[in-house]
């Protein structure tokens, strides 16, 4: 097994094996995880859903939680699902807008 | 829960589609009869009803971003709604009006714990908003069809009433089909179009109006009905503009999304808005005081009752069932395995081909049963309710696979990764 330094790019990667299950896109593409911390062990995500009152919400968080606690050196997940700013479709990668079909304005 | 009267509705909607099917002669002639009143209620309670219930137990609380009352009491009234409708459904067909009265008031008793259930849950939400005020009203109108349901039987079963039973009866059923059936979908709507095509709601204001003024044509329309007034084509206007600025809502709606391709259950909803226009057309054509009494102006009461009721409420909820069912099986099956392990999307849980053959024989279909039901046909009728009946065994087949990640979900390995060293 390949060993890399925990850095945003390894966690950000992890994260794209979450998806939105309506969407079929993962989180990352979808421009729903807006910052990632790392200290002493504790890996703290700010993330939002693509609509207030989804009800993926409690999923997708466990989620976000689960594959993180995978990486080596992560003991503690926090996951901080935050409305401000809202998400937007402008948010998502050209990956994620080309599997969605959203347009790119 | 919400699942339970799903597949009680599907149920109930392949049994009512087979009746149809096996007595063509029902939809052949004038609708006032006790089979024909049976099989609607088991379209309307059994199939929409149930259907309408469980998803709005299972919606109300996302479009308005708040937690359900009470999940203890869905399982009462699930109890109550079952045994009020199969009941009533039985006693319509024998047109035994005190088993209609016993049953229709268990299904009253679900009814009630339905409305108190989401009456409190709306009472956590401030303010009134367009998605709120439908909600509310959609509640308004059922607790009134129950109430109005009652007092028809009661008057059928005493044989005293103040009204004409036929005018009494179309009263009721527009209560119960724009108020509760049109008001939900109309209002949910505003909050599942957008998230589906990625878009916003563009105007709030064309949102509130749209549902103030099918309120007021509902009521308008109830009165000018049950009194026989000749101001029916002034309600029926009032409802139509209601249409007319939900259709320009959900037109802007469309217009603003992100996401340029449609999905079919998007386009299964957006046909059966689309019937609105013709249903419009037939509603203004029919309240018109000196439409001439003849078997085709009264068939054409009939092609009314299925345009509304098959095609733009059944396709509706139809469109909707292919968004609400994979999420509940995939709720139970894999909202704990997220992040574990690779679980399928929601889309990945049918087929798509059988989606498509799905709409293109229920559309046919329910051209052809409207036809024949206007000109009286009954090889007609058995042919446009045989492809609906194909239609819905197409869209149980999908259900099928669906329902089967219950038993076999399908759970992947992620593959190897990276990863981290300190």
């Amino acid at each position: 097994m390949n060993a890399t330094p925990l850095n945003d790019e390894l966690v950000l990667e992890t994260l794209r094996q979450v998806i939105d299950p309506e969407l079929a896109v993962n989180i990352v593409d979808l421009g729903l995880v807006y910052s990632i911390h790392f200290t002493a062990g504790k890996l703290t995500v700010t993330m939002t859903l693509t609509t207030p009152g989804c009800p993926m919400h409690d999923s997708i968080a466990d989620g976000v939680r689960n594959i993180l606690l995978t990486l080596d050196g992560v003991t503690e997940v926090e996951v901080e699902v935050v409305w401000d700013p809202p998400w937007h479709p402008s948010m998502m990668t050209d990956v994620g807008r080309a599997m969605t079909g959203a347009r790119k304005d | 829960m919400p699942l339970c009267f799903v597949l009680a509705g599907i149920l109930s909607l392949l049994v009512g589609t087979g009746l149809v099917f096996a007595h063509p002669d029902l939809l052949a002639m004038y609708h006032y009869t006790p089979h024909l009143i049976a099989i609607t209620h088991l379209f309307v309670l059994g199939f929409i009803a149930s259907i309408v219930i469980g998803a709005m137990y299972q919606l109300v609380p996302v479009t308005l971003g708040t937690q359900l009352y009470s999940e203890s009491l869905v399982k009462w009234q699930f109890a109550a709604h079952t045994v009020g409708f199969t009941g009533m459904v039985w006693a319509f067909w024998n047109f035994n009006m005190a088993w209609v009265g016993v049953f229709g008031s268990v299904l009253t008793l679900g009814v009630g714990l339905f409305v108190f259930n989401l009456a409190r849950t709306l009472a956590k939400v401030k303010g009134w908003r367009a998605i709120k005020l439908g909600i509310f009203s959609a509640l308004f109108w059922l607790s009134s069809t129950v109430t109005a349901g009652l007092f028809l039987v009661a008057s059928k079963y005493w044989s005293s009433s103040p009204f004409l039973p036929l005018a009494a009866m179309h009263a009721h059923a527009h209560l119960g089909v724009v108020g509760v059936f049109v008001m939900m979908i109309v209002t949910v709507s505003y909050k599942l179009v957008p998230m589906f095509t990625l878009s916003e709601l563009q105007s709030e204001r064309r949102a509130w109006w749209s549902v103030v003024l099918l309120n007021f044509g509902l009521l308008s329309a109830f009165v000018a009905i049950l009194l026989q007034s000749s101001l029916k084509p002034l309600a029926a206007l009032a409802l139509i503009v209601a249409f007319a600025i939900y259709g320009w809502e959900i037109r802007a709606v469309l217009r603003a999304r992100n996401r340029c391709s449609l999905d079919w259950g998007m386009k299964y909803f957006l046909t059966a808005i689309a019937l609105l226009v013709p249903l419009s057309v037939l509603a203004l054509g029919l309240s018109w005081p000196r439409l001439p009494i003849t078997v085709f102006t009264m068939q054409l009461e009939s092609v009314y009752g299925l345009l509304a009721l098959a095609g733009f409420v059944g396709l509706a909820v139809l469109g909707m069932l292919y968004k609400i069912a994979p999420f509940l099986v995939w709720f139970h099956s894999y909202s704990h395995h997220i992040g574990c392990a690779k679980v399928p999307a929601l889309a990945d849980m049918y087929s798509v081909r059988l989606q498509i053959a799905g709409y293109w024989s229920y559309l046919p279909g329910l051209v052809v049963l409207c036809a024949a039901t206007a000109f009286s046909n009954e090889a007609g009728i058995r042919w446009g309710s045989g492809l609906l009946a194909l239609s819905l065994a197409i869209f149980a087949l999908n259900l099928g696979k669906i329902l089967s990640h219950f038993v076999r979900p399908q759970i992947k390995p992620f593959a190897p990764k990276h990863r981290a060293a300190q």
